[in-house]
């Protein structure tokens, strides 16, 4: 293909390198973005530009957030002594959807994994053992909420580990079968999973 | 289960084929390089995600494209029909499709077209070293048991995520043994699972190998195998466990030192004896053939009493070298299997016609060129 312009070529360049997208999403992307009006796609440029500048982590659970703290952190109906741990923060969105849960979050950041050189310190383990500690945050009950891989699991073994020094009870999420489905649809290892957490009825 | 209809696109010599199956027997004959192995490879992908032949899909393409596409109709006892494809292109990589929806993981195909493939490569099972004994054990076992291929594959990945640690911990090793305690505890539970299951599937399977190798042969020479893994019994799950636990803990300073996991399933052997004697190092040619046959033929038959769907069986070029009674023997056998068989086979010299003539139950085609068309 004869490149016509260069800004459009640097424009798709960009574009494809997002997750998803091709080299043909990216140019059709592009193209459809040139025919739209300047308002629409400063927009559009506008709302990139502020989504790095002002979303930030929460300095106490980890998640994004636009105020630090973040509301959930800041909003004393959540105070209630349990903490969830998730592996990151898409996860709280997950769980805030669902409206259950009404205590806080701690967001690790990602799972113990060395083949990607992630050791325990490279993940937010310190902070939540700090957050236990802190007399104000009066911690009771940690949650563990990372997914049921291996590196979630270790990751999880190596949390719990640690917490057993504390006065705190540490449970973690029950692996179940999702709402809505028969048995017959259901995989050997999630059906072997729940009931090896089975509840009593 | 049954293959009804196969389509085929830029796959090896095949630019566009499609092929309507009958629900016995498929024969195919004709020239070495006409296509034949090709088919029933393709019908393998469709089972097993990957060619029974080639070592990477790349080599699988036409030579003048750069994708390759198959498409098949299935019929089964659970699922009445449904449609699988398989496609992949140099850029993509493989995708599978059941029904036009794409698969998150291609493992999640395996056991739905239960598969057994007997070809001339099978020699290896007893020949070569412990990897072919236990990846024959892995790919049948993984057939029956979607749990089974789930450990497998997590027990691999914390196989690997060990040996990092192993491989660059520079610190002392009391910290090290912390390290790895997240992985130890999880590769003695995945571990235990996979070799209470092969030890469970072995104690079944040597009945049926039993069996095949004397109606094979017409021998009276036992065929038998024995498990070495861990432990010496694998009576149940607790004591596997527990043994396993102990011998990751008095292997540490081994494995310390060389740097990888040394305890666990990947190790695994299965010993093959004929009668007294050990066949990988003693066996003849001709018993490694006919033994390695024997457990393919085993595997099928088990299949069938362990299964709701009977296997499709595929036979890759393995008459040739048999003579008439033997292929006598194995024909009769496969006619006793009640599901659906395909055969390649240069010559045609070892088939009754009769037998395809004017049959709905089976179908004759002779290959060329990547071109098939039916006999009668
Ligand atoms: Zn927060």
């Amino acid at each position: 293909m004869q490149i016509t312009s260069e800004a459009l070529e640097r424009a798709i360049e960009e574009l494809a390198k997002l997750p998803g997208t091709g080299r043909k999403s990216a140019q059709r992307i592009a193209i459809h973005l040139l025919k739209q009006t300047d308002e629409h796609v400063s927009k559009l440029a506008d709302a990139l530009i502020q989504l790095k500048k002002s979303v930030t982590r929460c300095s106490v659970c980890g998640t994004i957030t636009d105020t630090d703290p973040c509301s959930i952190c800041s909003n004393h109906k959540r105070m209630n002594g349990v903490v969830c741990v998730v592996e990151e923060f898409q996860d709280v969105y997950i769980i805030e959807k669902t409206n259950e849960f009404r205590g806080r979050y701690h967001v690790l950041g990602g799972t113990i994994s060395p083949l990607e050189n992630i050791g325990p310190d490279d993940i937010r383990i310190k902070e939540l053992l700090d957050r236990i500690a802190d007399e104000d945050e009066s911690i009771e009950e940690v949650i563990l909420a990372l997914n049921p891989d291996a590196e979630g699991e270790a990751t999880s073994y190596y949390i719990n580990k640690l917490l057993k020094n504390y006065e705190i009870e540490i449970t973690r999420i029950a692996y179940g079968i999702p709402m809505g489905t028969e048995l017959e649809f259901i995989d050997e290892a999630t059906l072997s999973r729940a009931f090896a957490s089975r509840t009593s009825f | 289960m049954r293959i009804n209809r196969l389509k085929l696109q830029f796959f090896r010599n095949h630019e566009e084929t499609e092929v309507q199956f009958a629900p016995h027997l498929n024969l195919f004959t004709g020239p070495n390089g006409a296509g034949k192995t090709n088919l029933i490879d393709a019908i393998h992908y469709l089972c097993m995600t990957r060619s029974f032949v080639a070592s990477s899909d790349q080599y699988v393409a036409h030579h003048d494209e750069k994708y390759f596409m198959i498409d098949g109709d299935f019929e089964g006892e659970i699922r009445s029909s449904f449609k699988v494809s398989c496609s992949y292109s140099r850029g993509e990589g493989k995708k599978i499709f059941v029904n036009d929806s794409p698969l998150d993981r291609l493992s999640d195909l395996i056991g739905m077209i239960p598969v057994v493939v007997l070809s001339p490569e099978d020699r290896k099972l007893t020949s070569e070293g412990p990897a072919e004994r236990r990846s024959f054990l892995d790919s049948m076992i993984s057939q029956i048991s979607p749990k089974y291929l789930r450990d497998l594959i997590k027990f691999r990945k914390i196989r690997k995520q060990r040996n990092k640690l192993l491989q660059e911990y520079q610190g002392p090793l009391s910290m090290l043994k912390s390290y790895l305690e997240p992985w130890d505890v999880q590769l003695a539970q995945t571990g235990t699972a996979i070799i209470f299951k092969r030890a469970q599937v072995l104690e079944k399977f040597k009945e049926y190998l039993a069996i095949q190798y004397q109606s094979i042969t017409g021998l009276n020479l036992e065929p038998t195998l024995r498990y070495e893994s861990i432990c010496d019994k694998y009576d149940s799950h607790e004591q596997i466990h527990e043994e396993y636990v102990n011998q990751i803990e008095s292997n540490f300073e081994k494995e310390a030192e060389r740097e990888q996991t040394i305890i666990g399933p990947h190790r695994d052997e299965v010993v093959f004896y004929l009668g007294d004697i050990e066949l990988r190092n003693y066996g003849s040619q001709g018993q490694h053939r006919l033994f390695s046959m024997a457990l393919k033929m085993a595997q099928l038959f088990y299949y069938s009493d362990e299964l709701d769907d009977l296997p499709i069986m595929l036979l890759d070029d393995v008459f040739g070298n048999l003579d008439q009674q033997k292929i006598d023997v194995i024909t009769e056998a496969l006619t006793k299997h009640s599901g659906q068989t395909f055969i390649t086979s240069a010559s045609e010299r070892p088939f009754d016609q009769e037998m395809f003539k004017g049959s709905e139950q089976n179908v004759w085609f002779t290959v060329e060129n990547g071109t098939v068309s039916s006999k009668f």
